[in-house]
C-alpha cells in the first residue's frame, strides 16, 4: 500500500486539489441520480463544507467515499422521494438545418419519451448510463466513481439501455 | 459477431475498425445512436470548478472565525453563569425556620448559639453574613441561649434586641413586645430608646404602653417546659397564647378580655389547660371541633 503523505487534509491546497478532483464528478452523480429539483450544486458545496469540517479525521483516500456519502446523505434528507427530473438543455445539438414541423414534433415526442423512460430508471441504473453517454466517461472509470466493478457498471450500462429501448418503444 | 459484444463494446468506447463496421450493420444502430444523442440532451448542469471552489473556500472562511471560538465561548459562558448564579442564589438565600400552631422546635446557628421556637413562630437568619454580623430576624416567639461572640441582634417588627452572650426570651405577638434577660445583659431598643436588662429583668410593652414587671426568678422560660405562665396579664394574651398552642379558635364574646389574669396552662391535656383558665374567672366553656365558646356562668 503506498504510504500516506498526509493523514487529514485540514490544508487550503490539499482540500483544494480534492475538491478540482471530485466535486465535478461528485455534482453530476448527484444530478444524474436525483435531478435538478434538489440543487446538486449546493448539495456539492454542503458536502465539501462537512469535509472541511471533519478535516482532521479524514485521510485523503477517504474523501471521495466521505464525499459521495454526504452528498447522498444530504439529498436523502431533503425529501424522501421525489420524482426525478432532468432538464432538456437547451443547447441540443442540431445537426439538422431544415426541420420540418412534422419531424420536429416526432423529435420532440421522442425527447419527451426519453425523459419518462429515463426517471423510470433505478438510480443506479440512471447514473451509470448517463455517466457513459452524457459525459463520455468509460466503464473504468464510472467503475472508480461509484466504487463498484467494471463487470457491474457494465451490467447496469446494458440494463439501462435495453429498459429504455422497450419503454420507449411502448410509450 | 454477438450483438451484446457489440453494444457493450459500443457503450465503452473500445470499438476497433472491423468492429465498428459490424456494430454500424447491426439493426438496431439507428435506434441505438438516437437513443444516445438523445440522452446527451439531459447532460447536467455545468459545473465550474474553480468557482464553485471559490465559494466553498469562502464559506469555509467566514464560518472558520465564527465556529472557532464564538461557539465554545458561548458554551462556557453559559456554564459560569448557571454556576454563578446557584452559588449565589444558595449563599445568598436566607435560612428560614418556622413553626406551626400547637409545633415546637429548638435550632442551632451557625456557631454554638441555639433558639427554641414556640408555636406559630417564624425565624431567619444568613449564613453568609453569619461571621460578621449575628442577625436573626424573628415573628412571634423564642428563647435564645446566644454563644459569646460579636453583637447577636434580634430584629422583630416591634424593636431590635442585642445580646453579647446570654440567655433571654422575646415575645412578639400583636400589640405585644416582651423581652425576659435569664442571663447576662441585654439591650432593648424600642421607639429608637435603648433600655438595658440584667439576669432576671424583663421588658414588656402592650399596646405601645411599658408594663413594669417583678424580676423573673426561673432560670427558663415556662413554655419550655410545656407550660405556659402569666403575671398580671390581659386575659386576651392568655387566649390568644391558648389557640397557638392547642390550634383552636375561641370566642369570647361578652367577656371582658382585657381584665388581667394572673396563672397559666400546661400545653399537654385541652381539657385541664381550657378548666384552668377558666375557672379562675368563673367561666365555662363548650368546646366544637376547633372552636372554643366561652361563657359567663
Amino acid at each position: 500500500m503506498e504510504k500516506q503523505l498526509h493523514d487529514n487534509i485540514c490544508e487550503e491546497h490539499l482540500f483544494s486539489s480534492i475538491f478540482n478532483k471530485h466535486s465535478k464528478d461528485l455534482h453530476n452523480y448527484l444530478y444524474y441520480k436525483f435531478g435538478e429539483l434538489l440543487n446538486p450544486k449546493d448539495k456539492v458545496q454542503e458536502a465539501f463544507i462537512k469535509l472541511w469540517e471533519n478535516c482532521s479525521k479524514i485521510s485523503p483516500d477517504k474523501a471521495k467515499s466521505f464525499l459521495f456519502t454526504t452528498g447522498n446523505n444530504l439529498m436523502l434528507n431533503e425529501v424522501a422521494h421525489q420524482k426525478v427530473v432532468l432538464k432538456h438543455q437547451q443547447t441540443k445539438p442540431k445537426s439538422y438545418t431544415n426541420e420540418n414541423p412534422e419531424f420536429l414534433m416526432q423529435e420532440n415526442q421522442y425527447m419527451e419519451k426519453l425523459q419518462r423512460a429515463l426517471s423510470n430508471l433505478t438510480e443506479a441504473q440512471r447514473v451509470a448510463f448517463l455517466m457513459n453517454r452524457v459525459e463520455g466517461k468509460r466503464f473504468k472509470e464510472i467503475a472508480e466513481i461509484l466504487d463498484i466493478s467494471t463487470k457491474a457498471v457494465e451490467k447496469r450500462i446494458y440494463g439501462a439501455l435495453e429498459k429504455l429501448r422497450q419503454e420507449i418503444k411502448e410509450l | 459477431m454477438e450483438k451484446e459484444y457489440l453494444i457493450s463494446k459500443w457503450l465503452d468506447n473500445d470499438l476497433n475498425d472491423q468492429e465498428l463496421e459490424a456494430f454500424k450493420k447491426l439493426e438496431d444502430y439507428d435506434d441505438l445512436v438516437k437513443l444516445s444523442n438523445g440522452a446527451k440532451a439531459f447532460k447536467a448542469e455545468d459545473f465550474d470548478t474553480s468557482k464553485e471552489l471559490d465559494r466553498v473556500l469562502k464559506s469555509i472562511h467566514s464560518s472558520k472565525k465564527q465556529t472557532n471560538w464564538v461557539k465554545p465561548f458561548i458554551k462556557v459562558a453559559a456554564i459560569l453563569a448557571i454556576c454563578f448564579s446557584l452559588y449565589y442564589y444558595t449563599t445568598t438565600i436566607d435560612t428560614t425556620i418556622s413553626t406551626s400552631l400547637a409545633e415546637k422546635t429548638t435550632v442551632e446557628l451557625p456557631d454554638a448559639s441555639t433558639v427554641s421556637l414556640n408555636a406559630k413562630t417564624f425565624l431567619a437568619y444568613n449564613k453568609k453574613s453569619w461571621k460578621n454580623e449575628r442577625n436573626v430576624e424573628l415573628d412571634g416567639e423564642a428563647f435564645f441561649k446566644v454563644a459569646k461572640g460579636s453583637t447577636f441582634n434580634v430584629i422583630t417588627k416591634a424593636g431590635t434586641v442585642t445580646v453579647y452572650g446570654t440567655q433571654f426570651n422575646i415575645k412578639q405577638r400583636d400589640h405585644y413586645f416582651e423581652v425576659i434577660c435569664y442571663e447576662g445583659v441585654v439591650g432593648v431598643t424600642f421607639n429608637s430608646q435603648l433600655t438595658k436588662l440584667k439576669a432576671g429583668d424583663s421588658f414588656l410593652i402592650i399596646d405601645g404602653g411599658k408594663i413594669a414587671k417583678e424580676k423573673e426568678n426561673s432560670p427558663t422560660p415556662s413554655w419550655l417546659n410545656n407550660e405556659s405562665l402569666f403575671k398580671s396579664l390581659p386575659f386576651r394574651e392568655v387566649l390568644s397564647e391558648f389557640e397557638r398552642q392547642y390550634g383552636v379558635t375561641i370566642i369570647a364574646d361578652n367577656i371582658d378580655t382585657k381584665q388581667l389574669f394572673t396563672g397559666g396552662f400546661s400545653h399537654n391535656n385541652m381539657n385541664i389547660a381550657l378548666q384552668s383558665i377558666t375557672l379562675p374567672l368563673h367561666l365555662t366553656y363548650s368546646k366544637n371541633n376547633n372552636t372554643i365558646t366561652l361563657k359567663r356562668d
